[in-house]
């Protein structure tokens, strides 16, 4: 017992003296430490897709962490890092930079004066969707202030402010299709789950496989809802309309230490891209910070 | 004894021997399985990709346009990270085992072993967060020259205080094994306390010793978990120790749940190469503990 008081004592003094040390002022000559995310994150190919480097693989001394959670750990304990997450899961722990002078936040990417954000959107023929009234009630739910709040509650801005309850159709019964983006089924799966709530003898079925299955099933009526987390582009399905059901936006974080508060999207382009020279890369937060 | 309770006795004696029989059969089949996944999986890709451009390129991009599989900056960094951490703790632990053995009063010995197995008791994921709190920050602040505290020193750092409790249990045995008459005859010869422990007795535990080395290498090799989360991860030729590296075990950790098709089947294929990596450990081990003559 007496052992085990003394090496915690120690031990709690150790982290102390290191947490004490680690507090120090910020030095803008070190390298900016970039954070990204493993190869396949929704949010990383998003946030690359947004900053004009669709595709393109790591740069150099990236620091890959695996899920939202280590993002904020590396953020929130090395000042020099800087990283991107999805707003709904960006917590006190780091600072949000300005994207081009503007702040992000919900009304910013509502009104999309935000630069790095996107719509995550379900797809559908007006045909089969008027044809059935399960899938016209789904559209409605999705509409919903029900929806609304989930949407909200899991970290995702939602675009219809205005909206009302929903009113459950008694008879309805049957089985719904969605499928697509991965970036927007974790939200589809819990708003289906709600929408089952209220209507009872329907199932909703949700799968994944991509952006790109979402248009494809939407327009071979494979399923009924098809995801996509991109602008609409009607060209991929010439059948279908797209109804936004929720945006999502991603902060670009630092830690709180770090005096930058606003990060051009020329830069952020420049920081990711492995195809920059290295004459005009930039490597130490001087070169942001003295900008 | 009546007849009915001896044929009960048979019959219970038939179904445990079943039962033993099915244990084994299943530990085999489990292993076979395996085998049979990653070979009949991964094979097949790295005969597609082609055999040299699979282990020997050093771009890993599965998911660019066009696609690339290399793993060799991270076959690189996997025997660097193993090496270091090996020569670390392999050191730490020898001289540990030797200090347990010969320096430390006898009645001290059982505790501190029990202490230092407890080392082995202790979650992965608990010794990566400990290096991700305490090791890579310090690193970062204090060692690092340019301000990145991942890599392969504080992966090293973490794996070899991992491998401590295989490296003192086994070298301890082994020491143990030899014959209290070489030391006794080499102190009567003349020789202090010291030079009999490091000139005869040391040298007559070494195939129990290399043991434990390849079963620390194995550990290091193996570990996954506490690795992925000091190692930086950008799957990069490594040049320095304070840099963002991937280890085999890490890129399989990383994508498994986010890849599919092609670039699953790379994974799968990295699997191949760490167990082939694996068996040669193993197959060293059984050579070695053959050679002991049963001592480990």
């Amino acid at each position: 017992m007496r052992k085990n008081a003394v090496s915690s004592a120690l031990a709690l003094g150790l982290l102390g003296v290191l947490a004490a040390c680690g507090a120090r002022a910020f030095d803008a000559t070190k390298s900016i430490s970039i954070t990204t995310r493993e190869d396949g994150s929704g949010t990383k190919s998003a946030f690359m897709d947004l900053i004009g480097l669709k595709g393109q693989s790591d740069i150099l001394n990236v620091i890959v962490a695996t899920g939202t959670a280590a993002v904020m750990q590396e953020v929130g304990g090395n000042p020099y890092a800087l990283a991107y997450d999805s707003l709904g899961y960006v917590t006190s722990k780091v600072k949000k930079l300005q994207v081009d002078g503007v702040e992000v936040t919900t009304a910013n990417i509502q009104s999309g004066a935000y630069a790095l954000s996107r719509p995550l959107s379900v797809i559908y023929s007006t045909a089969t969707v008027s044809a059935s009234p399960l899938a016209t009630s789904y559209l409605r739910f999705l509409a919903s202030s029900d929806a609304q709040s989930i949407i909200s509650d899991s970290g995702y801005v939602s675009v219809n402010g205005a909206a009302t309850a929903y009113t459950a159709e008694g008879s309805l019964a049957g089985t719904l299709g969605v499928s697509g983006s991965t970036s927007l089924q974790p939200l589809m799966i819990l708003l289906a789950a709600r929408y089952e709530t209220f209507q009872t003898h329907a199932t909703v079925e949700i799968s994944g496989g991509g952006t790109g299955t979402g248009y494809t099933n939407a327009e071979n009526g494979v399923s009924t809802f098809g995801m996509i987390s991109a602008e609409f582009e009607a060209t991929k399905a010439p059948d279908c309309v797209s109804s936004v059901v929720a945006k999502d936006g991603i902060a670009v974080i630092v830690n709180p230490a770090n005096p930058l508060t606003s990060i051009s999207l020329g830069d952020l382009k420049n920081l990711f891209d492995n195809t920059e020279s290295d004459s005009t890369k930039i490597t130490t937060w001087s070169q942001l910070i003295g900008a | 004894m009546p007849i009915s309770s001896l044929r009960y006795r048979a019959w219970r004696e038939k179904a445990m021997k079943g039962l033993f029989f099915l244990s084994a059969a299943f530990s085999l089949l489990a292993l076979g399985a395996i085998i049979l996944y990653l070979f009949a999986n991964g094979l097949p890709f790295i005969a597609k990709i082609g055999f040299f451009s699979f282990f020997f390129s050093t771009t890993w991009a599965p998911l660019a346009t066009l696609p690339q599989y290399g793993i060799f900056s991270m076959v690189l960094a996997t025997l660097y990270v193993t090496a270091l951490s090996v020569a670390i703790g392999a050191g730490i632990g020898l001289l540990a085992a030797i200090c347990l053995f010969r320096f430390v009063p006898s009645r001290f010995v059982t505790p501190l072993r029990w202490l230092i197995d407890l080392l082995a008791g202790i979650p992965s994921v608990i010794y990566g967060l400990f290096g991700l709190v305490v090791i890579v920050p310090f690193i970062r602040d204090y060692v690092s020259a340019n301000g990145m505290g991942y890599g392969i020193l504080s992966a090293s750092l973490v794996l070899s205080i991992m491998i401590l409790p295989t490296m003192v249990s086994v070298s301890y045995d082994a020491l143990k094994a030899v014959s209290p008459l070489y030391y006794e005859g080499a102190l009567a010869l003349g020789a202090s306390r010291e030079e009999a422990t490091f000139k005869i007795v040391l040298p007559a535990a070494k195939s129990g010793i290399f043991a434990g080395l390849v079963l620390s290498t194995g550990r290091a090799l193996g570990e996954t978990m506490a690795v992925i989360m000091v190692i930086g991860g950008s799957p990069q030729l490594p040049v320095s120790l304070t840099e963002s590296v991937r280890t085999l075990t890490a890129n399989i950790a990383m994508g498994a749940n986010e890849l599919t098709s092609d670039a699953l089947s790379a994974l799968v294929a990295t699997g191949v190469v760490l167990f082939v990596f694996a068996l040669i450990l193993n197959l060293s081990f059984s050579f070695l503990r053959g050679k002991e003559g049963g001592h480990v």
